[in-house]
C-alpha cells in the first residue's frame, strides 16, 4: 500500500483543484485503519459470544443438567460430584464469572474420561483437522476458480452449448454427493478393491498418504461448487462494460482474461468462499468419522455421544468456532487487498 | 454441498424486482420434480410394502449382491434395498420437518428483525449476522450436545442451525423491498404495517425462499444423515440413510456392497433438490441466448465517393447490422467518410442504431449481432480484413457513456489504463505511467502521480471520464471514437467534458465521431452531423452553424430540432466559442 498521507478514504469532490493549496488524490491508508479497527472490534464481540455460547451449553441441558451428564444409572453422590465440578450448585453469575476467568487462561476444565486439560485433548487434534481443512480450501479454491473460469470463457455467448450442459449435469452430481459419502465410495475403490491408499489414518501408515482421501473427498464437491458459481460470475463479468473498455484497448486474451477479469472474479470468490469455507469445517468433523482420523471430529463427537464429556465439548466447540472466525478475518483482509471496495461495506 | 442455491437465491434476490418475468420451465427444473416425485412415492408406499423384510431378521446374514438381495443384506440378514427404501420415508421427514421449521421460525425471525424499531433491528442483524458465520455442522452439534442423541433431537438442531440462513436472506430482502418505490407509496398512502408485509413484502419474496428452501432441504438431508451416520442422530431400532451408511461401513472392507443404497439414495434425493433449486433460479432468470459477433464484407456498389489524395481518416460504405438469431434489420446501408480534425456527429434517440454502427467501426459489435459493410477503411487500413490487435489499439480511441462502469473496480487506473501502451504500443511500464500522467495534466486532473494509484472508486463521475479522454488520447489515436460520453454525468461536467473533447481534437487533429441523443449537445461540438432513425441515416447536415428548422428536410430532424430549442442561442453552455476557450 502507498505511504503517501491521507485526507480521507473518500476522493476529494470533483471539479477542479483549489488554488493555492494542491489537490492531492487520496490513498487507502484510513481506509484500512478503519476497517483493520472494525474487524478487531467485531472479532471481539464475537469471541465473547463464542464464550458465552459455550457456557450455556451445560445450563441449557433440559431438566436437570448434573443428572443429565452423569447418566440414568448414576448414584446421587456421582451426580452431586459432577454437579460440584461443574459448578452448576453456585448461582448463575457466580458459575459465568469461574467459567470466563478460566476460558481467558485456556483452562476449560479438565476432561471426565482423560483426567487431563480438556484444552490439550482439543489441541492435540487441531492440526489434524487444520491440515485436511487448509489443504482442501487451498485445492478448492484454486481448482475450482480456474475450472469454472475456462468453462465460463469456453461457453461464452453461448458458445459450445454441449461443454456447458455436461459440465452442469457432471458437477451437480458431483456436488450433491455428500462428503462423508463420497469419502465412503474413495474408501471402497482405492482401499478396499484397488488397494492402493490406505483406507483410515493409523500409526502405521504414512500420514501423507493417509491425508489423500480425506482431502480428496473434502474439496471434490466444493470445487464443483465453486466452479458453477465461478462459471456464472464470469459470464456476468465479460459482459461488463469495463471488460468492453479492455476488448476496446485490444489487450491479447491472456491479459484480458487474467489481469482485467480474475481479480473481479476473486471477490465474489472469495466472499463465497467464506460461506464455503465454514461448510467445509462442519463436513470435516463429519468426514473425518470415515478414515477413523484424529481431528475435532472424532473428539467432538465422542465426547457427545459416548462420554457426554462436557469440558471436552466446550472447549472443542470453542476453538472450531475460534478457526471459523480467524479463517474469516484473513479471507476479509485477502479481500481487501484485492478489491479495496469491499473495505468500506459491510460483508455479506 | 449445496452453496450454489443460496448464491443463485441471493443473485435473484439481487434483480431488479420491478422487472415484468414470465416464469420458464426448464428441462432441469421438470427432471428434479420428477425425482423428488419418485422419492415421494418411495417414501409412502416402501413402508407398507418392504416394512416386515426390512426390519425381520433374516436367514442369510452379509450376503454380497444376489438375485435375491441385489444390495445384499447386512449382518442381521435383513435386505439392504428393502431397507434403503423403507429408510426413505424416515430420512425425508425428517429433513423435511427440520426445512419447514427452519423456514418458518427463521422468516418469522426475518420479518420480526425488518419490523423492529432500529436498535432492536441492528442487533437482530448482528446476531443473524453471527449465527451465519458459523459452520451449519457445529450449530448443530452444539444442539445435539445439549439435547442429546435421537430423531426429535436431531430434526430440531438442524432446524435451529439453519433458521439462521432464512432470516438473513428474509431481512436482507425486506429491507429491498420495503426501500422500492412501491412500497414506498403504499405506505404513504397510509397501508398498515401489517398489511404491507402480508399484501406487497411477502409475495415479492416468494422467489428466492423457494430457491433457498429447495436448497435447505438438500442440506437438511445431508446434514440430518451426517449426524445419523456419526452416531448423534437415529439411533436403534430407528434408522435413516445415515445410520444404514454407519452399518456399512463398519463391513466396508468384507461387504462394500452395503453401501450402495444408503449412499445412491442420499445422492439422489439431494441432487433431486439441487435441480429443483437451480431450475427455480433459472426459470426465474432466463439467460439470453445469442451467438457470436460476425462482420463480414458485402458487395455492391459504393454509396461513398473518395478522391484519391484528400485528407480522409474513415470510409464506412454501407454498414449492416442485423439480429443474428431472428435476421431482424438494426442498421440498414449507412455510410459515411469522416476527414482528418473533423468532428462527426451521429444523433438518434436510442435503438436507432447509432451505437452499432459506432460498434462496427470500432470492430467490437456485440454478441448474437451480424454485420457487414462494403467498405470500411480506417487510415488505409482496411477494417474488414484481418487487422492486428496492435493496429486497433494505435488507431482507434474508445470513450464510453458510463465512466462508472467502463473502469475496472478492481484495478487502479495507472495498471488498467497502462496496459494498452505496454501490451500493445512497445512502451516500457514507467515511459507509459509518465505518458499518462502527462495525458492526465493534459485533461486538468490534479495530481496525476497520485490518481495513477488510486482505484475508480475514488474518483468522480467527471474525473472518470477526464481519465478515459486521457487513456483514448494516450495512442494518439487516428480517430476518437466517443459514445454518448456525457450521458451519465450532470450538466456542469458535461460541459467540461465537451470543452475537453474539443481541445482534443483542436490540438491533435484526431478525428472524432460523436454518438449522442442530444441534438443540442451534438450542434457544439461537432462540424457535420448525420440523423439516425430506425437504423438509416435520415438527414445528412453538412452545416451545423446555420442549422434551424428550415434548413433541415427530414420531419423527425424537425421534431428533434423543435424539441432542442434554444440551446445553442441563450445557454451558452456547450458552445464551440466557449470550448475553445
Amino acid at each position: 500500500m502507498s505511504t503517501m498521507t491521507a485526507d480521507s478514504f473518500a476522493a476529494p469532490g470533483p471539479g477542479t483543484p483549489e488554488p493555492g493549496r494542491p489537490v492531492k488524490a487520496a490513498t487507502l491508508a484510513g481506509a484500512w485503519r478503519t476497517f483493520l479497527v472494525r474487524r478487531v472490534a467485531g472479532l471481539l464481540v464475537n469471541l465473547a459470544l463464542l464464550v458465552l455460547v459455550t457456557f450455556l451449553i451445560v445450563q441449557l441441558i433440559p431438566g436437570d443438567p448434573a443428572t443429565a451428564i452423569a447418566g440414568e444409572s448414576a448414584t446421587l453422590d456421582q451426580v452431586e460430584l459432577v454437579r460440584t465440578q461443574l459448578g452448576l450448585d453456585q448461582p448463575l453469575p457466580v458459575q459465568l464469572w469461574t467459567y470466563v476467568s478460566g476460558v481467558v487462561q485456556g483452562d476449560f476444565g479438565d476432561s471426565y474420561r482423560y483426567r487431563q486439560p480438556a484444552m490439550d485433548i482439543v489441541m492435540t487434534a487441531v492440526p489434524y483437522t487444520l491440515t485436511i481443512t487448509i489443504a482442501a480450501v487451498l485445492l478448492l479454491l484454486v481448482l475450482g476458480i480456474a475450472l469454472g473460469m475456462a468453462i465460463g470463457v469456453a461457453t461464452r455467448g453461448d458458445r459450445r452449448r454441449w461443454l456447458d450442459l455436461s459440465f452442469s449435469v457432471v458437477t451437480g452430481i458431483i456436488s450433491s454427493i455428500p462428503t462423508y459419502v463420497l469419502a465412503t465410495g474413495f474408501v471402497v475403490v482405492f482401499a478396499v478393491l484397488w488397494r492402493v491408499l490406505p483406507p483410515a489414518y493409523s500409526p502405521a501408515y504414512n500420514i501423507g498418504a493417509a491425508a489423500i482421501l480425506p482431502i480428496a473427498s473434502l474439496s471434490i464437491g466444493g470445487i464443483c461448487s465453486v466452479a458453477r458459481i465461478v462459471r456464472r460470475e464470469t459470464a456476468v463479468i465479460l459482459e461488463q462494460d469495463y471488460m468492453r473498455s479492455a476488448r476496446g484497448w485490444r489487450l491479447p486474451t491472456l491479459t484480458l482474461y487474467v489481469k482485467h477479469m480474475l481479480p473481479n472474479l476473486l471477490t465474489t470468490a472469495l466472499t463465497l468462499s467464506g460461506i464455503i469455507l465454514t461448510a467445509l469445517l462442519g463436513s470435516a468433523l463429519i468426514t473425518e468419522a470415515v478414515f477413523a482420523w484424529p481431528g475435532l471430529g472424532g473428539v467432538i463427537v465422542q465426547a457427545i455421544a459416548v462420554d457426554k464429556d462436557y469440558p471436552v465439548i466446550r472447549a472443542a466447540v470453542f476453538v472450531i468456532g475460534l478457526i471459523s472466525l480467524v479463517m474469516t478475518l484473513i479471507i476479509d483482509i485477502i479481500l481487501g487487498l484485492i478489491d479495496p471496495r469491499t473495505l468500506g461495506g459491510k460483508r455479506d | 454441498m449445496t452453496e450454489s442455491n443460496p448464491a443463485a437465491a441471493v443473485r435473484v434476490a439481487e434483480a431488479p424486482a420491478d422487472r415484468a418475468r414470465r416464469f420458464a420451465w426448464n428441462p432441469g427444473l421438470v427432471i428434479g420434480l420428477g425425482m423428488l416425485a419418485v422419492v415421494a412415492v418411495a417414501a409412502v408406499i416402501a413402508p407398507l410394502v418392504f416394512g416386515t423384510q426390512a426390519t425381520g431378521v433374516g436367514t442369510d446374514p452379509g450376503q454380497a449382491s444376489s438375485a435375491a438381495h441385489p444390495l445384499g443384506t447386512d449382518t442381521l440378514g435383513r435386505d439392504m434395498l428393502a431397507r434403503t427404501l423403507v429408510a426413505t420415508q424416515s430420512t425425508v421427514l425428517m429433513a423435511l420437518f427440520a426445512t419447514v421449521l427452519s423456514s418458518v421460525v427463521g422468516i418469522a425471525f426475518g420479518i420480526f428483525v425488518w419490523l423492529a424499531p432500529r436498535r432492536l433491528r441492528e442487533l437482530g442483524l448482528r446476531l443473524i449476522e453471527f449465527a451465519v458465520s458459523y459452520p451449519t455442522m457445529l450449530v448443530a452439534i452444539i444442539v445435539a450436545a445439549i439435547l442429546g442423541q435421537g430423531v426429535v433431537q436431531v430434526v430440531v438442531a438442524v432446524a435451529v442451525a439453519n433458521i439462521a440462513g432464512f432470516a438473513r436472506l428474509t431481512a436482507n430482502l425486506a429491507a429491498k423491498i420495503s426501500a422500492s418505490e412501491y412500497v414506498t407509496t403504499a405506505r404513504l398512502m397510509g397501508v398498515p404495517v401489517h398489511r404491507l408485509a402480508l399484501r406487497h413484502v411477502l409475495p415479492n419474496m416468494a422467489e428466492p425462499i423457494l430457491i433457498l428452501i429447495a436448497g435447505a432441504f438438500s442440506g437438511a438431508l445431508v446434514e440430518i444423515s451426517g449426524l445419523s451416520f456419526i452416531g448423534l442422530g437415529a439411533q436403534t431400532p430407528a434408522f435413516d440413510w445415515g445410520t444404514l451408511l454407519n452399518d456399512g461401513l463398519s463391513r466396508i472392507a468384507v461387504n462394500p456392497i452395503v453401501i450402495a443404497g444408503p449412499a445412491v439414495a442420499l445422492t439422489f434425493t439431494s441432487l433431486a433438490a439441487l435441480m429443483v433449486g437451480d431450475g427455480l433460479a433459472a426459470a426465474a432468470n432466463p439467460r439470453s441466448n445469442s451467438t457470436r459477433a460476425r462482420l463480414v464484407r458485402a458487395e455492391g456498389e459504393p454509396a461513398v465517393v473518395t478522391i484519391e489524395g484528400d485528407d480522409t481518416v474513415l470510409i464506412a460504405d454501407g454498414i449492416t447490422v442485423k439480429h443474428g438469431s431472428t435476421g431482424r434489420p438494426l442498421v440498414s446501408d449507412v455510410s459515411f467518410t469522416i476527414r482528418r480534425g473533423e468532428v462527426l456527429g451521429i444523433v438518434g434517440e436510442s435503438g436507432s442504431g447509432k451505437s452499432l454502427t459506432a460498434s462496427v467501426v470500432a470492430r467490437l459489435l456485440g454478441e448474437g449481432l451480424e454485420a457487414s459493410a462494403r467498405r470500411l477503411e480506417l487510415g488505409g487500413t482496411d477494417l474488414l480484413g484481418r487487422v492486428s490487435g496492435r493496429t486497433l489499439a494505435s488507431k482507434i480511441g474508445l470513450v464510453y457513456q458510463d465512466p462508472g462502469t467502463a473502469l475496472n473496480p478492481a484495478l487502479v487506473l495507472g495498471t488498467q489504463l497502462s496496459d494498452v501502451l505496454t501490451i500493445r504500443l512497445g512502451f516500457s511500464r514507467r515511459g507509459a505511467l509518465g505518458l499518462l500522467a502527462r495525458a492526465f495534466e493534459a485533461v486538468k486532473l490534479s495530481d496525476p502521480e497520485g490518481r495513477l494509484r488510486q482505484h475508480p472508486h475514488q474518483l468522480s463521475g467527471g474525473m472518470k471520464q477526464r481519465a478515459m479522454i486521457a487513456s483514448a488520447m494516450s495512442t494518439k489515436p487516428d480517430l476518437l471514437i466517443a459514445d454518448e460520453p456525457t450521458t451519465a454525468l450532470d450538466v456542469t461536467v458535461q460541459r467540461e467534458v465537451l470543452s475537453l473533447l474539443k481541445r482534443m481534437n483542436e490540438q491533435s487533429g484526431t478525428a472524432v465521431l460523436f454518438i449522442s441523443h442530444d441534438l443540442g449537445v451534438v450542434r457544439a461540438l461537432c462540424d457535420r452531423v448525420l440523423v439516425m432513425k430506425d437504423g438509416r441515416i435520415v438527414e445528412r447536415i453538412d452545416d451545423v452553424a446555420t442549422l434551424s428548422e428550415d434548413t433541415v428536410e427530414h420531419p423527425y430532424t424537425k421534431q428533434l430540432l423543435a424539441a432542442t430549442p434554444t440551446v445553442a442561442v441563450k445557454v451558452p453552455a456547450p458552445t464551440p466559442g466557449e470550448a475553445r476557450s
